[in-house]
């Protein structure tokens, strides 16, 4: 167990960013809402899945909507304490542990800032190990955890719970939809799920991966050595691009940011292109020509992160612009999401891509995300 | 006043009374009959009571379906969704609830809490929240004073469920009619739950016995070959203000509505003019000649010519005879408040409302 400190927030905020896959919220907004709150003397504690009792009850908690959006429509800072204390009041019991639904810029903060505003301990775990656009796409309820029941609010004080839903791409629908009417942003707490199930089917000690990659990040900028390396140390897999952005088409489409990127090659990628196809997330990344997509490099559910050059720092879907230096890499993703069943909800195909094959990216056991 | 009992006639005549002031909306009513005939068959009459009867400390809930008329007439309901939304509200409120009502008199929504009522043996006031139909949530008298939709619960036949609490009462209609249209186009709800001191100041009066009086009189008038528009036009305190064929109908379900337009040529002492009528799921504004003579918040409602019977949006088709009533509308609705929420303007018509007494003669 540890203590979350206004350092680790820095941490958590650039590594949660990179593995959000270019989704998960603006990180910068997450970190400076938990560090504002540490100041003021809130704590949270941050606990390991095997301290968990087996009949806690534990519920996820998370913004929903368009990151175009979130980075214009602030939240009112109390949406996921009302939104965890509606489930409450909804199902006649308390919660007793918060889990993160994915690993993202502000979705890897939002439950810590839950967790300080009630007083409750956040697991160091999520739902994914990275970052997704929908709700159906989570190792619980994949592994066919009940996704309700679920509460949904928004800033001006509207509240939603549904006491049942047929099944999570239903609650998808209808949470989508009712996201963009509350004007695409919204807060949810959802499931109310025990112990044993989350120890189960959670993605491991992702919030302190986050906390290692940015930990990862921030040194190699001090000392001025390669922040790919660095990061690819802590989480595995290989550098796939580097380059400028030279073309980004997005719109924001039904709560999503959808769209496509290309970047040219620079230094050793000279003459080569990379294309990206994203729905808030990094979807599939292809190598090819100007115009053409030749090659499947990397695609969901593996992850493909993007990195400022300079910098280190992640790049989100709502940050993509003409003119920046991006570095790509491509890192495994957890085992939980490479099963058939988990590939029939994640997987190229899923998105809108069946002529995309999965070739899984290669592991090393005892590193990375699990 | 003595209490009274919903069985099978009653069911019948308040189905035919309520079609007519649901304004071309509010549902199928027979649908809506069939499952109350059924509920009162299988669990016994439903007792109706007055608000005079109703202790100001007692709850009522409106039990209702909401959705495309439509799509009502094709996917029917599961059976159970309104007893689930009503066990949601009255949980959600961690009070007992004595009463079940109408909110919306005109339709099919006359019945649906007949159904409730039987199965869960519990009484209905006689009153609601229109005196007509309406296509939207926040378009009840219960909500001019103040009365909150919330907790508004809804049931689909899959088993989707929702509970919703809003700022107000506009939002709710934004996020239900959503949910509704993500259900499948149709939703079982219960909501505006309020306490007999409440209800005594906003709702409106004794509809279900005026519906069962209007369908009862319909009835009576066809079985005694009596002229039964005039009959009609008695009991209803309306104004016949067009006879016309039906020579157009356009008809679009968007966004969870059935919107179009109904146009009528001139019969007898009408012909030589055209009559347009503009719907919402409900019949909402009449022109003659292009001018208007009758819009919301009073009541239109097309009957047939011989039989008076009421005709539904989803039922409007080329060659039908029709009379064109309209009612005044419930004093309730006139306020400038009201108009606000009800009136021409917020449809998007920018005219002034004028009652249709100014303008016709009985």
């Amino acid at each position: 167990m540890w203590t979350l400190s206004i350092d680790d927030t820095e941490s958590i905020a650039i590594g949660a960013g990179i593995l959000g896959t270019g989704g998960g919220g603006n990180p910068y907004l997450g970190k400076i809402r938990m560090q504002r709150l540490l100041r003021e003397g809130y704590s949270v504690n941050i606990i390991d899945l095997d301290d968990l009792a087996d009949d806690a009850l534990v519920a996820e908690v998370g913004g929903m909507g368009a990151p175009t959006v979130g980075v214009e429509k602030l939240p009112k800072g109390d949406e996921s304490k009302l939104a965890l204390e509606a489930l409450e009041a909804y199902v006649g019991k308390q919660i007793d542990a918060i889990i993160c639904a994915e690993i993202g810029g502000a979705n890897s903060i939002e439950p810590l800032v839950a967790g300080a505003m009630m007083n409750k301990p956040v697991l160091d775990a999520d739902a994914m190990g990275r970052a997704f656009p929908e709700m159906q796409m989570s190792t619980h309820f994949i592994a066919g955890v009940k996704c309700v029941p679920a509460a949904m609010v928004d800033e001006k004080g509207n509240q939603i719970i549904f006491g049942n839903m047929v099944d999570s791409y239903a609650l998808e629908k209808f949470a989508r939809d009712l996201c963009v009417l509350m004007g695409c942003r919204s807060t949810l707490a959802l499931p109310v799920m025990v112990g044993e199930q989350v120890r189960r089917t959670s993605v491991r000690r992702t919030l302190s991966l986050a906390k290692q990659v940015g930990d990862a990040v921030r040194h190699a900028r001090q000392v001025k050595s390669s922040m790919v390396d660095a990061v690819l140390n802590v989480t595995t897999g290989t550098e796939l691009f580097s380059g400028k952005l030279i073309d980004v088409q997005r719109r924001t489409v039904a709560g999503f940011a959808r769209g496509q990127l290309v970047a040219e090659g620079l230094n050793q990628y000279r003459g080569d292109y990379l294309h990206i196809a994203f729905q808030n997330e990094n979807l599939v990344a292809w190598r090819g020509d100007r115009d053409t997509r030749d090659q499947v490099i990397a695609c969901v559910p593996d992850l493909i992160c993007m990195l400022e050059t300079e910098t280190g720092e992640p790049i989100t879907t709502e940050q993509l612009r003409y003119g920046l230096r991006v570095t790509v890499l491509g890192i495994p993703c957890t085992d939980k999401l490479r099963t058939p069943e988990a590939l029939k909800v994640v997987g190229p195909a899923a998105f809108g891509y069946p002529e995309v094959t999965f070739n899984p990216m290669p592991k090393i056991a005892g590193r990375g995300i699990e | 006043m003595t209490k009274r009992q919903i069985g099978v006639q009653e069911i019948e005549d308040i189905a035919l009374g309520a079609a007519v002031l649901g304004t071309g909306g509010g549902g199928d009513p027979y649908i809506g009959k069939l499952m109350a005939t059924e509920a009162v068959r299988r669990h016994g009459p439903v007792e109706l009571v007055t608000l005079d009867e109703v202790g100001d400390d007692e709850m009522s809930v409106a039990i209702a379906m909401m959705g495309a008329p439509t799509v009502m007439v094709e996917k029917m309901p599961g059976g159970n969704e309104c007893v689930e939304a009503f066990n949601a509200v009255q949980s959600f409120l961690g009070r007992p609830i004595q009463y079940v009502y109408s909110i919306e008199a005109g339709g099919i929504n006359s019945t649906i809490p007949i159904t409730l009522a039987a199965q869960l043996h519990k009484p209905m006031i006689d009153m609601d929240g229109m005196g007509r139909a309406f296509p939207e949530i926040q378009m009840v008298t219960q909500s001019l004073f103040g009365i909150t939709a919330t907790p508004f619960t809804m049931a689909d036949e899959k088993g989707n469920s929702a509970v919703l609490s809003t700022i107000d009462n506009r939002w709710m209609e934004t996020f239900a009619r959503n949910i509704a249209v993500n259900m499948g186009a149709t939703a079982h709800i219960a909501a505006y739950a309020a306490s007999g001191k409440q209800q005594k100041e906003a709702a409106v009066y004794g509809t279900l016995s005026l519906a069962e009086k209007i369908g009862r009189t319909i009835r009576e008038s066809r079985a005694a070959h009596v002229d039964v528009i005039a009959a009609l036009r008695e009991v209803t305190g309306g104004f016949i203000v067009f006879h016309g064929k039906l020579v157009d109908v356009r008809r679009q379900t968007v966004a969870g509505f059935a919107r179009g337009e109904a146009i009528l040529e001139g019969i007898g002492e009408d012909a030589g003019s055209q009559m347009s009528i503009q719907f919402q799921n409900e019949n909402l504004m009449a022109s003659r000649n292009g001018e208007i003579v009758v819009s919301v918040p009073d009541l239109i409602t097309m009957v047939e010519e011989d039989t008076g019977e009421p005709i539904t949006t989803e039922q409007l088709r080329y060659g039908f005879r029709v009379l064109v009533l309209s009612i005044p509308s419930h004093p309730h609705w006139r306020s400038a408040k009201a108009l606000e929420v009800v009136g021409p303007r917020y449809f998007g018509y920018d005219i002034d409302y004028v009652p249709v007494e100014q303008r016709f003669k009985a």
